[in-house]
C-alpha cells in the first residue's frame, strides 16, 4: 500500500522532480553541514594555522608553507615526544586491554551465578573511571610521594626495597608511574565494553562446544575471542586515541619532567601553543598528533577487516 | 501575567538607573584592575583601592582576580592583549614579562607618570627589568630575590657558621648530616622541577661563578651546572625528589624541619616563623653562597603594574599606579601582607623595620638582585632550556652536552626572531 502510493506519487510527479539519490543527499545535507561545522572546520583551521608562522608577541603573522613541518622534522624534542607518546600508548593500552579482559570475564562469570555482589562489583570497577583525571592524578601524585607516599610505605613494610624509590623524580620511573595511573583509571572502560561484548555471545555455542568435548581454554580461543574481536578493536581504537592524546594525567603528575622524560606530544604542543605562544608551530605539532592517531586507528581497522574476511 | 512582571521589572530597573545617575554630576569612570590572587587577606588591597576612589570622585576600581598560577596568568594576558582591545585597564605582571609585553606593543610606556628622578627612588633591579629600549613600561609593585634559609639551631649545635661559598655549603651539610645521624634530615633543598623556578636557581649558581647561562665563560658555566647535579649525585646533600620540587614543596620540607638549607624566596620567612611552625625561631637567612672570587648573585622576582595600550583611562590609571607604588601604600602592603616594598627609602624607615625587622637583612640582597636575562625572547628561551637543565639535574645529560644544547637553542631563537622581525619591518 505504501509502496504503491509512493510509486503513484512519483508517477504523478510532485512540484519538484528529483531522483531518489538527490533526495537522499538533500536529506543528509543538514547532518553533513552540522558535522562539518563542528568537526571539520576546526581541523581545517588548525591545518591552515600550521602553515603560518604566528607569534603574536612579535607581531608576526605570515604564511610560511610547510616550513613548520620541516622544522618539526629536524626537532629532536618532537621525536623524543613521539617516542614517549608511543611508549606510553603501547604499555598502557596493552595493559588496559589484558586487565580489562580479565575483569570482564570475571564479571561475566559473576552475573552467570547468583550475582548478589554483581552490582557492587560493577560500582567498584567503574569508580576509578568516574573520577576526573586531574583529581585522580593528584591522588596518585600523593601515593607516589617518596617520603610519605603510601606506595613506598607498603614496599617498605613488605621489605621489598631497601631504599626508597623516587617514583616521579627518577626519569626511569616517571613514565611508568604515569602508565600505572592511566591503567588504574581506564581499565574499567575497557572492562565494561568487553563485558557488553561478552553478553552478546550466545550461550548455545558454549553448550555445543561442551558437548563436543572442548575445554575452557578451547572455548575461549575458538568462541569467545573470535566473536569478541570487533569489540576488542573498538576498545583498542578508543583507548589508543586517548593514550596518544594523553595530557592531564601526565601533566598533573610530572609536568613533562624530569628532563623531558615524560613529555608527550600533547604536553609539548600545549607548552608551544600556550606557554610560548607559537601558534603556527604548535598547530603543526597538533596536526602531527592527529596524523599519528589517524594512522594507528587505520591500522586497527585494517586488522579488523582482515579478521572479518578470514572468518567469513 | 508574564508581560506584567517584565513591565514591572523594566520600570524598577529604569528608576534604579535614574536614581544612581542623579548623585554624580560626572560620568563614572570604571577602571578594571586585573591581577593574580595575592597571598593573604585580599581586603588589604581592596581597602587601598577604596581609599583611591574616595580621593577621586567618579572613579570606580573593579578588581578582577586571576589564578595565582603565573603560567595561566600569562596565557590569559597574551590572549586578551593580542586582540588590541583588552578588557582591563591595569594589570599585574611578572617581572619576566615586561620586555615581552613591551616589545609586542601591548603595554604603554609609563615614563610620563614616573620621571627618571622618581625611578631613582626604586630598587635598581626591577627598574632595569621594566625598561625596554630606554623607556619605562611597568612600575615595580613588590619585589623578591632568592635567599638561603638555614637552620640556626643545627649550625649552632655543631659550632658552624652559615656558608659563604657553595662548596662550604656542601661541606657543612655533609658534616651536619653525618653528626646528626637522622635519616629524615637532608642537607640542601632547592627548586629542581622542570619549570621557571629551576631557571632561577641555575642562574643564581652560574652567575655566582662569574658567568651566565647563554653567554659568558663556558667552563665556569659547565662547572656550575655540574655543581647542581653533584649536590644530588656525589655530595648527597640533596634528595633526588628535588628534581620534582617547587617553592611550596621545598618550603614544606624545610618547614617540617627536614632540611638544613633551602633556597627560596623571602615569602617563606613569615610562614616559617608563624606560630605552630616546627622550625619557628630556629631559622636564619643569609645571601646565597657564591663560588670563590665571585659575589652572591640572587635572581630578581616580583610583580609590576602595567597599563594596556588600549586603555581609555590612561590618566586615571597612571594616577592609580602612582598611588599603589607610593610610600604609604607600599608600607601598608608590607606590614599587612608581608610583601617587600620596591622603594628604597622604606628599608630605612624605622617604624616599618620595627614591625618587619626581616626587611633589614633583606635589603642588601634585594639591592644586589639581578633580573633574569632582560630580553623579549626570555620566555621562549626559558621554555627551550628548562628540559636541558632538568636532564642535567637527574643525570640524563652531561653538563657539557646540555650547555652546548642550551647555547645553540638560545642563539637560534634570538637569531631567528630577530631576522624574521627585521624581514617583517622591511
Amino acid at each position: 500500500m505504501n509502496d504503491r502510493s509512493l510509486t503513484k506519487m512519483k508517477k504523478s510527479g510532485g512540484p519538484v522532480h528529483l531522483s531518489e539519490r538527490t533526495w537522499g543527499y538533500l536529506f543528509a545535507g543538514p547532518a553533513f553541514a552540522l558535522v562539518s561545522l563542528i568537526a571539520l572546520a576546526p581541523i581545517a583551521a588548525a591545518l591552515w594555522l600550521s602553515l603560518r608562522q604566528q607569534l603574536p608577541i612579535f607581531g608576526i603573522d605570515e604564511f610560511v608553507g610547510i616550513r613548520n613541518y620541516l622544522q618539526l622534522w629536524g626537532d629532536d624534542r618532537f621525536w623524543a615526544a613521539c617516542r614517549t607518546t608511543l611508549y606510553f600508548t603501547a604499555l598502557s593500552v596493552s595493559a588496559e586491554l589484558l586487565l580489562g579482559f580479565g575483569f570482564a570475564l570475571l564479571l561475566n562469570r559473576l552475573s552467570d551465578g547468583a550475582g548478589r555482589g554483581l552490582r557492587w562489583a560493577h560500582v567498584m570497577i567503574i569508580l576509578p573511571w568516574a573520577i576526573p583525571t586531574v583529581v585522580s592524578a593528584q591522588i596518585w601524585a600523593w601515593l607516589y610521594q617518596p617520603d610519605y607516599g603510601l606506595l613506598n610505605y607498603l614496599l617498605h613494610a613488605a621489605g621489598v626495597t631497601g631504599g626508597r624509590i623516587d617514583w616521579l623524580a627518577d626519569p626511569d620511573w616517571a613514565i611508568h608511574a604515569a602508565v600505572v595511573m592511566d591503567v588504574w583509571k581506564t581499565t574499567p572502560f575497557a572492562a565494561l565494553l568487553l563485558l557488553a561484548g561478552l553478553k552478546t555471545v550466545p550461550r548455545e555455542l558454549y553448550a555445543a562446544a561442551r558437548v563436543d568435548g572442548a575445554g575452557a581454554w578451547e572455548q575461549f580461543r575458538r568462541i569467545t575471542l573470535p566473536l569478541l574481536m570487533p569489540v576488542v578493536v573498538i576498545v583498542l581504537v578508543f583507548r589508543t586515541m586517548d593514550a596518544v592524546r594523553v595530557f592531564d594525567a601526565v601533566f598533573v603528575l610530572t609536568g613533562g619532567g624530569p628532563g623531558n622524560s615524560t613529555e608527550t606530544l600533547s604536553i609539548y604542543a600545549y607548552k608551544t601553543l600556550f606557554q610560548t605562544l607559537q601558534f603556527g608551530y604548535g598547530s603543526a605539532l597538533a596536526t602531527a598528533m592527529f596524523v599519528l592517531a589517524a594512522l594507528l586507528s587505520m591500522l586497527y581497522l585494517a586488522l579488523l577487516r582482515r579478521h572479518v574476511q578470514e572468518s567469513a | 501575567m508574564i508581560t506584567g512582571v517584565f513591565l514591572l521589572l523594566w520600570t524598577a530597573v529604569t528608576i534604579g538607573c535614574m536614581q544612581s545617575g542623579e548623585g554624580t554630576d560626572r560620568a563614572q569612570t570604571v577602571v578594571v584592575f586585573k591581577h593574580g590572587k595575592l597571598s593573604g587577606d585580599g581586603r588589604v588591597l581592596s581597602d587601598l583601592l577604596r581609599d583611591f576612589e574616595r580621593d577621586h570622585q567618579g572613579v570606580i576600581i573593579r578588581e578582577e582576580l586571576l589564578p595565582a598560577d603565573s603560567d595561566r596568568q600569562h596565557q590569559y594576558y597574551a590572549m586578551n592583549l593580542d586582540g588590541g582591545k583588552a578588557p582591563f585597564d591595569l594589570l599585574g605582571i611578572d617581572t619576566i614579562w615586561a620586555q615581552e609585553f613591551a616589545k609586542a606593543g601591548w603595554i604603554a610606556p609609563l615614563d610620563g607618570f614616573m620621571t627618571p628622578a622618581e625611578q631613582e627612588e626604586f630598587l635598581p633591579g626591577p627598574i632595569e627589568a621594566a625598561t625596554f629600549s630606554g623607556r619605562l613600561y611597568a612600575v615595580p609593585w613588590y619585589v623578591d630575590a632568592g635567599v638561603l634559609y638555614y637552620r640556626r639551631d643545627l649550625l649552632d649545635r655543631h659550632g658552624l657558621e652559615p656558608p659563604r661559598t657553595w662548596l662550604e655549603l656542601a661541606h657543612i651539610a655533609k658534616a651536619v648530616l653525618e653528626a646528626e645521624q637522622n635519616s629524615a634530615l637532608t642537607g640542601f633543598v632547592w627548586q629542581g622541577k622542570q619549570y621557571e623556578g629551576l631557571m632561577c636557581v641555575t642562574l643564581e649558581v652560574l652567575r655566582s661563578n662569574g658567568t651566565d647561562l647563554w653567554s659568558g665563560d663556558r667552563d665556569r658555566a659547565v662547572y656550575g651546572l655540574r655543581f647542581l647535579r653533584e649536590t644530588i649525585a656525589t655530595h648527597r646533600i640533596t634528595p633526588l625528589s628535588t628534581s620534582m620540587a617547587d617553592e611550596e614543596s621545598t618550603r614544606w620540607m624545610f618547614g617540617e624541619g627536614r632540611a638544613l638549607f633551602m633556597r627560596n624566596w623571602p615569602y617563606a620567612w613569615s610562614l616559617l616563623q608563624r606560630e605552630g611552625s616546627p622550625v619557628r625561631g630556629k631559622v636564619g637567612v643569609v645571601p646565597l653562597p657564591a663560588f670563590p672570587g665571585f659575589a652572591s648573585a640572587p635572581v630578581l622576582g616580583g610583580w609590576m603594574l602595567a597599563m594596556p595600550n588600549s586603555s581609555t583611562h590612561q590618566e586615571v590609571v597612571g594616577e592609580l599606579i602612582r598611588f599603589l607604588t607610593s610610600s604609604d601604600a607600599q608600607r601598608k602592603v608590607a606590614v599587612e601582607l608581608g610583601y617587600n616594598p620596591v622603594r628604597r627609602a622604606l628599608y630605612a624607615d624605622e617604624s616599618l623595620l620595627e614591625l618587619r625587622p626581616f626587611l633589614k637583612d633583606l635589603y642588601p640582597i634585594l639591592l644586589a638582585a639581578r633580573p633574569r636575562p632582560v630580553t623579549p625572547y626570555y620566555l621562549l628561551i626559558s621554555q627551550a632550556v628548562q628540559p636541558e637543565i632538568s636532564a642535567v639535574v637527574v643525570g640524563r645529560k652531561s653538563p657539557d652536552e646540555a650547555l652546548d644544547a642550551i647555547r645553540r637553542r638560545a642563539d637560534q631563537i634570538m637569531g631567528e626572531q630577530i631576522s624574521t622581525a627585521e624581514l617583517d619591518r622591511s
